[in-house]
């Protein structure tokens, strides 16, 4: 237990380098942008009719979708290359 | 000039020679008129001087004139290069207006033109800032009959669910639910509180109350307004074999192995393990788990966990979405005493057809005394259900409202058990909550349910509900009293008869 709680220990202190690295912002094209909407519309009623009947693209506003994605990501366990499509497809829509 | 100089100075050399040879060869024919010579060559010479400094003023006066024209020249030189740079400051100046004047046409449409959203939504973004609030939830209200109990009653639960973003990586997720039973009873529970940490792109760190990832249930369709049903499978109902909820921390993540919709996931986790039912005087055989949102902050011992998801087929295919998952849970759920668990669980969905199933499995150590050994559990179910709006799309021959009307419509049927060695008398309970139709069937030892449910959907989020069960359990197992002369030592009967058992509930469930 006590090595179990280190080995948490260490991963939270690595947190802000890993995550800051890892959430950098990066610039898309328009083209890359388009590949990712599309990509997001086409898993959108696959991952999330997976549990419940997807919700449409204006039940909420662009950054709500944002919060929103981030708490289906944590309970789908999607890996977030597809998180990020389907909330590209999502904002794209609201 | 200098030339000019020169030449004089050479004429009035060869003049004066002349003259002296001129002189010389008169000498020598006559003296006499030497001197009247000398005099008329000294006149010529004072006449040579004079016109020679005449000329001398007359080349100063042309070289002060050549001077002025060169200065003169110089200036008109100078003028011409300030004019030849004027004019290239104003061509310069003209294509910078043109420029400009070309941005302000682009400034103008862009305005003129109406924003996107996604640019207004980006906009508002930045102006909320990156902390953010957003409140969902869900609310229920049903009526519930059982006939075994002879209960007509309704049921209400509100459960708002607050998530504030810290930032890109970090979140909080927390519910506060309210419910009123039938017995008028109000009762405030806190199911979920927990903070979400994106690590990387393979790992996330959540940690607080959570619902259990032990099998998919709780955690991905327990919400009212994703359940098809209005109540829970058997096991995970009122007698359910892993524990609903628990404090810990996981560590979980997800990763595209192949081509699209080809995912694997995993979830591991520490946490408090289960706790049972702090009501009765001593542990017993077929002792429930506690309830949704019985967390025990200190059980005296602690469970690791693990799930691992597979989803093998891509979405290309076009085969629909599989999702084969084992899941384990082990620890102690008291002092020295183990509690080990695992199951396996099945989703499948393809167009308007979904199925769920679970097999899920626990064995509980039992403290030293207990008469009839070891406790175990074992429960499954299998759900199918499907969404009429591709069966009203292919019915033309239907009016359009009623068209309309199935199209909104879902049908569901499921089958669930659970078996187990005992039931605790005192825990039997025939009061309707939300998610349970409080029938006291589902307290047998060998409880069966088959539930049928048509849903009506207002929206994706708003669902009526309306679930017939029946509840049909099989002989076998014991019943628990409690007895002894301090009323604390478990006393285990054959169970009896079981009786067949109908609910019915018809349930409003909003999403938000």
């Amino acid at each position: 237990m006590k090595k179990l709680a280190i080995v948490l220990m260490l991963v939270a202190a690595t947190v802000p380098i890993v995550a800051g690295s890892c959430f950098a912002q990066q610039e898309m094209s328009k083209k890359e942008k388009a590949e990712l909407f599309r990509k997001g519309a086409q898993l959108w009623p696959v991952y999330c009719a997976q549990c419940h009947s997807p919700r449409a693209p204006g039940d909420y506003a662009s950054y709500q979708w944002d919060i929103v994605m981030a708490h289906m990501r944590t309970l789908g366990n999607i890996p977030p290359g597809d998180a990020n499509a389907i909330l590209a497809y999502l904002k794209g829509g609201s | 000039m200098r030339h000019k100089r020169i030449f004089s100075t050479l004429l009035f050399a060869f003049g004066v020679a002349a003259l002296s040879i001129a002189g010389l060869a008169r000498a020598a024919d006559s003296d006499g008129s030497d001197a009247a010579a000398l005099k008329e060559i000294r006149s010529e010479m004072r006449q040579m001087r004079e016109e020679r400094k005449h000329d001398r003023e007359v080349i100063r006066s042309l070289e002060i004139k050549v001077q002025q024209l060169e200065s003169k020249d110089s200036k008109v030189e100078t003028t011409t290069q300030q004019l030849q740079s004027t004019d290239q400051k104003l061509k310069e100046t003209t294509l910078e207006l043109q420029q400009t004047n070309l941005q302000v046409k682009t400034l103008q449409t862009k305005v003129d033109a109406p924003m996107a959203a996604s640019q207004f939504g980006d906009a508002f973004d930045s102006y909320l800032g990156s902390r953010r609030f957003l409140v969902t939830g869900t609310f229920q209200g049903s009526f519930q009959y059982d006939k075994a109990a002879a209960t007509n009653t309704f049921v209400l639960n509100w459960t708002p669910q607050i998530n504030y973003e810290l930032n890109k990586w970090t979140y909080f997720v927390g519910q506060l639910s309210g419910s009123i039973g039938a017995n008028g009873a109000s009762t405030f529970t806190m199911p979920v509180a927990s903070m979400m940490m994106f690590l990387n792109d393979y790992a996330e760190l959540y940690a607080g109350i959570f619902d259990n990832p032990f099998g998919n249930w709780y955690e991905d369709r327990s919400a009212p307004w994703v359940n098809r049903f209005a109540t829970a499978p058997l096991p995970y109902d009122g007698e359910p074999v892993g524990p609903p909820t628990d404090v810990g921390a996981q560590l979980r993540g997800g990763y595209n192995w192949g081509s699209l919709g080809q995912d694997v996931d995993y979830t591991v986790w520490v946490s408090n393990g289960p706790s049972y039912d702090p009501s009765l005087p001593t542990a017993a055989i077929g002792q429930t788990l506690n309830a949704f949102n019985g967390v025990t902050l200190n059980t005296n011992g602690k469970a690791f966990g693990g799930r691992f998801r597979f989803y093998p087929i891509p979405l290309a295919a076009e085969w629909g979405r599989l999702q084969l998952a084992a899941t384990t849970l082990n620890g102690k759920w008291q002092n020295d005493l183990w509690y080990n668990a695992w199951g396996l669980n099945l989703e499948y969905q393809k167009d308007a057809l979904s199925v769920y199933g679970s097999w899920l499995t626990a064995y509980r150590q039992m403290p030293v005394g207990t008469p009839t050994g070891h406790d175990n559990r074992q429960g499954w179910y299998l759900e199918v259900d499907y969404a009429l709006n591709q069966l009203a799309a292919k019915m033309t021959m239907l009016p359009s409202p009623v068209e309309q009307f199935l199209a909104r419509m879902l049908a569901g049927v499921r089958y669930s058990g659970v078996n187990q060695r005992a039931i605790v008398a005192s825990e039997i309970s025939t009061t309707p909550a939300p998610g349970f139709n409080g029938s006291p069937s589902i307290f047998s030892p060998h409880a069966r349910e088959v539930a049928t449910v048509l849903d009506y959907y207002l929206s994706p989020a708003i669902v009526w509900q309306n679930e017939l069960d029946f509840e049909l359990p099989q002989d076998g197992g014991s019943l628990v009293n409690f007895g002894g002369p301090a009323g604390t030592t478990p006393v285990y009967s054959p169970f009896g008869t079981t009786h067949n058992d109908r609910a019915f509930i018809s349930q409003l469930t909003v999403g938000f």
